[in-house]
């Protein structure tokens, strides 16, 4: 549920500031003195782990050697995961995961943002009760979630009432439904952030835009298409990004809502590197899978620095 | 600006507030059924409210579990701010190779899945002796938790003007005297906002808290509903109970905050 933010660009005060600085080189960085404490936590608790992860990705290890000595086995527990088919489903799985947290999020968010634009008591009520949803733990979401989905929950009972539906739909008890239902579930918990951030370019509009375009007789669908749209692209690029990071690495309401099941119908790339280190016990081979998370990781990471740097130089 | 609602704002805005509605309704609405209720429908509107749940989630565990959620949450967000506020500072006033490698580092770490994290950690807890114990969490939640928040603190002391600065060493204050006395005091708004995140992120986090307390019996509010609902039989009304015993510090925490949050929250995406 973590959402992270871009650095927006400096204000140019602070860049002259530095420029003058570094033209006369008369000041050292001093303030890089700050980010000491930071380097060192983050060293001990954020690199290191992830360098014996890739260690631990590269050897055998099981429940029993976890703090003794570790086999070196090369690649093997890369071959495996793929040879057994399960990292390549996983991974087709998480494709299909992240697509539709990633559709549901980005057009929920941006219609939410548009419909919540006009002031006015019901859209504050609205946003606030969103954001709530939005902040309460993933675990608060999951089970409720959990409730309203099963056999016997609302949504069955209004689908069996309502005479749409004979028997109940199996939302999270079908190797397909299941997916969607829990993709669904996340793609709900992000809308709210999205729309927050896509409300907050929609006010950077100013009024005169939209008074010039009325007096140009343009209709609604105009607006929203040739003035809203176009100002929140740059936004667009960086929540995308962000979205698809937020459904690939997103864990919570599957382990809450399925726990990777039906069989193994939920398990994305990082729920299953987590069930082999933690249920099965082989960290050698939840290691690896978790590797292959990192390294898609690894990718968003770099098309968000490029999008980012891209917003900052274009402003 | 003309800003009537059309017939599909307010169809939009009706769609949203039963989508968001409904599931807060619904929590509050079965934890005061009796568990009989649930059996038969789960959508009945019309029972007769019981506060039998309650009742039974108020014991022993309960408490330990509410205080180990408000140790964590606290600690966590103490230790997170502690790191990344002089990291945030340092970050937006220097420029250069180091700056930009700790800023890349920090946006990789905060993509990190948490479930490839928690392999390594689990090893090197086990080896450090910090595994069963809360400072481990702490630790654990705390090293998720810094680069969001570090990143998260960068724009709002960009803000800050450097003449303030200058001026203060003028005057002849040291760096860290005019960081405490007068960066700090102007952006403790993006202070306030992020340690109310951090806060309300790490009352929720269960992960760390599932895998590294090795019982039950020291686990916080959201591991024990995190085991609860991946449990068999699952009793409903306990369990939103529990949910709703859950959200009620997130509700105080929201109320009091959301004005900063609603603003806070798109500084750093829109500037």
């Amino acid at each position: 549920m973590t959402a992270p933010l871009a650095p927006p660009a400096a204000p140019p005060a602070a860049r002259s500031l530095r420029t003058r600085r570094n033209r006369t080189g008369r000041r050292p960085q001093v303030r890089l003195l700050f980010l000491l404490p930071a380097a060192v936590f983050l060293g001990l608790f954020g690199i290191f782990p992830l360098f014996q992860l890739v260690r631990m990705s590269l050897s055998k290890v099981g429940a029993a050697t976890l703090n003794g000595a570790w086999q070196f086995t090369g690649l093997d527990n890369f071959t495996a995961g793929f040879a057994s088919g399960e990292s390549t489903q996983a991974l087709y799985r998480t494709g299909v995961f992240v697509l539709v947290v990633t559709v549901f999020g980005m057009v929920g968010g941006l219609a939410a943002a548009i419909a919540l634009r006009t002031k006015g008591r019901w859209s504050g009520f609205l946003l606030s009760l969103m954001v709530f949803v939005w902040a309460l733990p993933p675990v608060v979401n999951g089970s409720v979630w959990k409730f309203l989905l099963g056999d016997a929950g609302l949504f069955n009972t209004l689908l069996q009432t309502t005479g749409l539906r004979q028997t109940s739909v199996p939302f999270l008890y079908d190797q397909y439904w299941a997916l969607i239902a829990v993709a669904f579930v996340n793609s709900f918990v992000v809308i709210p952030f999205n729309a927050l951030v896509f409300r907050a370019a929609l006010m950077n509009i100013p009024p005169e835009t939209f008074e010039a375009a009325a007096l140009d007789g343009a209709s609604r669908w105009q607006e929203i298409r040739h003035i809203m749209l176009s100002s929140v692209r740059p936004t667009t690029l960086v929540l995308l990004v962000l979205t698809i990071v937020y459904g690939f690495r997103s864990f919570d309401f599957i382990y809450v809502m399925t726990y990777g099941g039906p069989g193994t119908a939920t398990n994305t790339l990082p729920f299953l590197g987590y069930l082999q280190a933690f249920v099965r016990y082989d960290f050698g081979l939840g290691a690896a899978t978790s590797v292959v998370a990192v390294l898609g990781v690894l990718v968003l990471a770099a098309v968000y620095a490029r999008s980012i740097r891209r917003e900052e130089s274009e402003s | 600006m003309k800003q009537t609602a059309g017939p599909v704002t307010s169809t939009i805005k009706a769609l949203l507030t039963l989508m968001y509605g409904v599931p807060i309704l619904w929590i509050v609405l079965t934890s005061f059924k009796n568990p009989s209720d649930v059996f038969g429908s789960q959508a009945s509107f019309v029972f007769r409210p019981v506060t039998t749940a309650y009742v039974e989630a108020f014991n022993g565990t309960l408490l330990t579990a509410l205080r180990q959620s408000v140790l964590i949450a606290t600690g966590t967000t103490v230790l997170t701010l502690l790191v990344a506020i002089p990291a945030a500072y340092g970050l937006a006033r220097t420029i250069g190779w180091i700056s930009s490698i700790g800023l890349g580092l920090l946006i990789v770490l905060q993509m990190m899945p948490q479930t490839a994290t928690v392999i390594p950690l689990f090893q090197i807890f086990g080896n450090w002796s910090l595994l069963d114990s809360t400072l481990g969490v702490v630790i654990a939640d705390t090293a998720l938790l810094t680069p969001f928040a570090t990143l998260l603190l960068r724009p709002f002391f960009r803000a800050v003007p450097p003449e303030l600065e200058e001026a203060g060493s003028i005057d002849g204050a040291s760096v860290l005297r005019t960081f405490f006395s007068i960066v700090l005091p102007v952006a403790r708004n993006g202070v306030f906002t992020v340690g109310t995140l951090i806060f309300l992120l790490s009352w929720g986090e269960f992960l760390y808290a599932v895998n590294f307390f090795l019982s039950p019996g020291s686990y916080p509010l959201s591991a024990l509903l995190a085991q609860q609902v991946s449990a068999f039989g699952i009793n409903w009304p306990g369990l939103m109970a529990l949910a709703v015993l859950t959200s009620v510090p997130i509700l105080i925490v929201f109320t009091a905050t959301y004005r900063l949050l609603r603003d806070g929250l798109t500084v750093g995406a829109v500037k």
